[in-house]
């Protein structure tokens, strides 16, 4: 498809250059981008499940690879590969049923042809039951059902019932629902915003004090939606240095009538008694529940925890990563310009490639990100409610299938 | 006996008095046979109620030593005493099969799990039962099943296992069958099955941990675990660069063992003995251990210096992994260490102990979840909390 080819290098090329801020536009954009691929992709009349899901493992992998600190690429895809399985299966559930009742109906005296199909038909329900699902201890003993088997049963039970319009017509609709249901993510994407900010009442209360640390749009609703509804309470906003996007948030809060303290990131450990809670934006969330967030919030955990303040991360949905940290450390960090840190006019013969050995005495290192481990947080709010970080695999769980954890087109044994 | 109060010396007392009874029950040897220079204290034998799990262990890993022969005498006598009793007292009569013998048939290979070992058994009963409908065969299920759990009340993963099947069996006979014969031979064939799916299961758990160890990582293991030896041999065919630090494991001395399969994989191993886990703990990466039982609260049931090992490495901030079946996951919740039955294993210290001093034989310990950090199981990756989830979910 050229159409889509160009649209999928066009964002490639963003990605790359990152000109697309924040996870929430990488998202929606991502989301987009492949609803346009799937309504563009011709799926043959079997298998159409398949077909789909190759062709966005196929961009998936293109995309994760552009930006791979970016993680919501990774997770809009994998949210994108379930909704495909989701549908095919409800379909393919849809039409055994009604297969099943007209073999019962036309065939009353064809005992066996009744047993296969009555058969059949639960070990379809039992796969059904099973194969989205994670794997679990009471599926432990049960056959593991072959998903490939279940379209193929369905469409040569419905050969040999003739039923060809209505399998065209599956087809259809199989596409139909994806994009439907693709679209509703993208609408839960843009809302994730309101859908936090609606729990901000439950958490803060009267007299509060609340500590925040560089600049989050989630934070900045959720402080503006206890504002509306007439919860008096003050904010602290560390500056979040090199960036001082704090700077910014301070700004807004004070138009908007909320009584605000800035103060530097090596304060936050002075000031944190007199914090109540300490609220704050993630960039991710991973299954394990430890979040990656901007630099220097590993430094207010710790600090919230020494005085017992609770830590409570914002977090849409879209920012829930199923894959565990295996180095927080090393990973999934990015290294970002020095000059935030340094002015290059003053510094320049440090940095002198030039002069000596050809390698400079002065490094610069600005990572981006830090690595909060989930003992230091104390309640994730998402747009599907407040939850502890040991529940996160819960959710992940509901939105993400086991198969799709690696996006590669190859086949990889065993996963 | 359980010692709960603070004031030993009450204990004692009570302990004297108490004595006696039992050792009806374990019928020792006449005391001239185990006044063995080795072995010249009489409590260690009146009051050992030998773990079978834990002996079963012992004879895979092969560590013998004599005192470890004369009381596995004493208990082979002693299960075939009581295994004769089941036959009778488990309205068996009759019928020439035993649970029990079937069980410990499967139990000695070497690398077959408990659980594996338990279903097989079972799937067993089901061949050689003569019942006609499916509650019928599901009674007789529940009378092999307690028997077995009864005769070794120390092995969790045969009480789970155990559970597991009969929760299976209880959950599929009511859909979709009704023919009793197809539901039966499905039945058995599952069972069969089971062993598959158990191999299967610990290259899964291989899988996912390769992620976990890191090219020049240092891995701390303890104890001999088949699961924890398949992800380390997998790792060392996938050419990692690692190297693995190996407790002593005393009184089985497993990691002997293990460091001899180590080593025949050309994997860089070091043995330490079970005091020198803090000292070295801060050159190593991360932890690996197997696991007897995954118990309700997350945490897990596992040979002795397991809790040890998770505090220093708490502590220290290193990780602990577990790597675990998910058929290992027990209906138990211990507050504490004393709060799990007995599990006693005989130590050879090799030189002579006077009679009044104690000896400390526990087999097993509980870590809490709070020193876990990730659970690897052929269900996934897991969090220490999803165990709970996962067992109400069969459960309730």
């Amino acid at each position: 498809m050229p159409d889509t080819q160009a649209l999928v290098n066009d964002f490639l090329n963003k990605l790359k250059k990152r000109k697309i801020e924040g996870s929430q536009a990488t998202a929606r954009q991502t989301a987009e981008l492949l609803r346009s691929v799937i309504s563009q992709q011709r799926v043959p009349y079997t298998n159409q499940a398949g077909a789909l899901i190759d062709a966005v493992k196929a961009i998936g992998e293109q995309l994760i690879a552009a930006n791979p600190v970016e993680l919501a690429v990774g997770n809009i895809v994998r949210r994108v590969l379930h909704i495909i399985r989701e549908e095919d299966l409800s379909l393919t559930t849809a039409a055994i049923g009604g297969l099943n009742l007209s073999a019962v109906s036309d065939d009353e005296n064809d005992d066996d042809r009744d047993g296969d199909s009555t058969l059949s038909a639960a070990a379809v329900a039992a796969a059904a039951r099973s194969t989205l699902r994670p794997p679990s201890l009471q599926t432990l003993l049960e056959d593991t059902p072959v998903s490939a088997a279940v379209p193929q049963t369905s469409s040569s039970g419905g050969d040999s019932e003739g039923k060809t319009a209505d399998k065209s017509s599956r087809s259809r609709k199989l596409k139909h629902d994806v994009i439907e249901a693709v679209n509703e993510l993208i609408q839960d994407i843009v809302t994730c915003h309101e859908q936090i900010a609606e729990q901000a009442v439950e958490h803060i209360h009267q007299n509060e004090v609340i500590l925040t640390l560089g600049s989050s749009r989630t934070v900045l609703e959720f402080l503006f939606a206890a504002k509306e509804k007439k919860r008096s309470f003050r904010v602290f906003v560390a500056e979040g240095a090199p960036r001082y996007q704090g700077h910014l948030l301070a700004k807004e809060l004070v138009a908007r009538g909320l009584q605000t303290t800035l103060i530097t990131d090596s304060a936050v450990f002075a000031m944190i008694s007199r914090v109540n809670m300490v609220i704050v934006g993630a960039h991710a969330v991973m299954a394990n529940g430890g979040v990656i967030a901007p630099v220097g919030m590993n430094l207010v955990a710790l600090a919230a925890q020494k005085h017992a303040v609770p830590f409570v991360v914002l977090a849409g949905s879209h920012k829930l990563c199923p894959l565990y940290p295996h180095n927080p450390e090393v990973l999934l960090n990015e290294l970002r310009s020095p000059s935030e840190l340094l002015d290059f006019g003053e510094f320049s013969d440090c940095m002198d490639f030039g002069s000596g050995s050809g390698s400079p005495l002065l490094h610069v290192v600005n990572p981006a990100f830090d690595y909060v481990p989930p003992k230091l947080v104390s309640l994730f709010i998402t747009d599907a409610g407040g939850h502890n970080p040991s529940y996160m695999y819960r959710l992940i769980a509901d939105y993400y299938s086991a198969d799709d954890l690696v996006v590669q087109r190859r086949a990889t044994a065993g996963n | 006996m359980w010692h709960r109060s603070a004031s030993f010396i009450l204990d004692k007392n009570q302990n004297d008095t108490v004595y006696p009874a039992d050792s009806v029950t374990l019928t020792p040897p006449p005391p001239s046979s185990i006044s063995t220079p080795q072995n010249p204290n009489p409590n260690l034998n009146r009051n050992m109620s030998m773990s079978a799990y834990y002996q079963t262990r012992a004879a895979h890993h092969g560590v013998v030593t004599s005192d470890w022969l004369a009381q596995s005498q004493e208990a082979a006598t002693r299960a075939v005493a009581t295994g004769g009793q089941e036959i009778v007292d488990g309205g068996k009569s009759g019928r020439a099969f035993s649970v029990i013998d079937e069980f410990n048939n499967w139990r000695k290979q070497p690398d077959l799990a408990e659980a594996v070992a338990a279903i097989r058994a079972l799937a067993a009963v089901i061949r050689n039962s003569e019942a006609k409908t499916m509650m019928e065969l599901e009674i007789e299920l529940k009378k092999a099943s307690d028997s077995l759990k009864s005769w070794d009340t120390t092995s969790i993963s045969l009480t789970a296992g155990c559970d597991l099947f009969m929760r299976y069996v209880t959950r599929t006979s009511a859909l979709e069958y009704e023919d009793f014969n197809s539901a039966r031979s499905r039945l058995i064939e599952r069972a069969e099955k089971f062993g598959e799916i158990s191999y299967k299961a610990r290259k899964i758990i291989a899988m996912l941990s390769q992620d976990f160890i890191f090219d020049g990582c240092t891995i701390l293991v303890h104890g001999f675990s088949r699961v924890v030896m398949e992800v380390l041999k997998m790792a060392a065919q996938n050419k990692k660069l690692f190297r693995v630090l190996c407790t002593e494991g005393r009184p089985d001395r497993s990691g002997l063992r293990l460091a001899n399969e180590l080593a025949k994989l050309d994997v860089p191993v070091k043995l330490l003995i079970d005091s020198a886990v803090a000292y070295t703990m801060d050159e190593v990466d991360m932890v690996f251990v197997g696991a007897d039982g995954v118990v309700e609260s997350g945490g897990i049931i596992n040979m002795m210096g397991t809790y040890q090992i998770a505090l220093v490495a708490h502590s220290m901030n290193k990780p602990v992994y577990v790597a675990a079946e998910s058929y290992k996951f027990a209906r138990l919740y211990p507050l504490d260490q004393k709060d799990m039955g007995p599990a006693l294993r005989p130590i050879d210290f090799g030189v002579p102990i006077p009679s009044k001093v104690e000896v400390e034989t526990s087999a097993r310990d509980y870590t809490p979840p709070q020193y876990l950090t990730l659970l690897f199981t052929d269900l996934g990756v897991l969090t220490p909390s999803v165990v709970s989830d996962e067992l109400i979910q069969l459960y309730l």
